[in-house]
């Protein structure tokens, strides 16, 4: 029977807690919405997510060793609480599998901590749902001419991911208030600095 | 992040567009095409990705320079100048 006290969380409620703890608060305990989908870059990403998604379904990238591949896959996974959507998921040749993700942005000499975290836990959904081993991951930078960037997938991060979702869930069931982040040069970009107190 | 935003742009509706984008993330308008302001990095980039949808390449120029606070504070102006601490937002509050 469906559970309403069930709550499941997206890689991009991570991202975004990481981003700053109050934005979970904001947006999925008291459900305003942040309309993300006004900005032109979330525009274009989702755009470029579409195309990406329809063109060359059958290219296998075979440098990087792939020998199969599922587009846009659903994945959920019970035992983590989590869900979503990965852009590929990658079977390659040394039995493992990885994803693969779209990030309608430039590369800037570093992977950011937050684009690590999702593919972490995307590879514990493909791990869960294909019963695979996922050593690593794989980001294009569409806007550094389609850039792919390889990194290893760390283990430790996965209790780390786990942490974060059972802040995330007591936040949407129990209501607290979050400390805001440290960082208060994200605030005058943050969607919420309006109703967002000191 | 103090920077200037420089356009020339043949179409009139293209180049409307652009001028709102650049108000719209908290820019000055300093002369007709060109703005300048305290900006932060995401919202330059919004707009550095809106500017390369509008333009035509192959007519259009924009171009974007930033500049460091030590280089804003040498800045000369002569005739009808705008203000320097609007645009660095020192003033955070304008009464009339």
């Amino acid at each position: 029977m469906y559970d309403k006290n069930y709550i499941s969380i997206t890689p991009s409620e991570v991202i975004e807690y990481l981003y700053c703890p109050r934005f979970i608060y904001f947006m999925s305990y008291l459900k305003i919405p942040q309309h993300e989908s006004n900005r032109f870059k979330v525009i274009m990403g989702r755009e470029v997510h579409k195309t990406k998604a329809n063109i060359n379904k059958n290219y296998l990238r075979k440098k990087i060793g792939v020998k199969d591949k599922f587009i846009d896959q659903k994945l959920y996974s019970k035992k983590y609480k989590i869900h979503g959507i990965v852009d590929e998921v990658l079977f390659l040749e040394d039995g493992s599998a990885a994803s693969l993700d779209y990030k309608f942005a430039k590369y800037k000499d570093k992977t950011f901590s937050t684009h690590k975290y999702q593919a972490v836990m995307y590879s514990m959904l493909i791990e869960e749902n294909f019963n695979i081993r996922v050593d690593k991951a794989f980001i294009v930078y569409v806007r550094s001419k389609n850039l792919l960037k390889e990194f290893k997938i760390d283990k430790n991060q996965y209790s780390k991911v786990k942490e974060i979702i059972d802040e995330i869930i007591q936040i949407i069931k129990k209501g607290y208030f979050p400390k805001r982040t440290k960082y208060k040069r994200r605030c005058p970009d943050c969607t919420y600095r309006n109703i967002c107190i000191e | 992040m103090l920077v200037w935003f420089i356009y020339d742009i043949v179409e009139d509706k293209i180049r409307k567009r652009l001028s709102d984008k650049a108000i719209e993330q908290g820019l000055y308008r300093v002369q007709m095409s060109v703005f300048l302001g305290n900006i932060d990095n995401n919202l330059l980039d919004e707009l550095v990705v809106y500017a390369e949808e509008m333009i035509n390449p192959d007519e259009d120029s924009v171009y974007v320079f930033p500049m460091c606070q030590d280089d804003f504070r040498k800045v000369e102006l002569l005739g009808q100048a705008f203000d320097k601490a609007m645009i660095n937002d020192e003033i955070s509050s304008l009464f009339l």
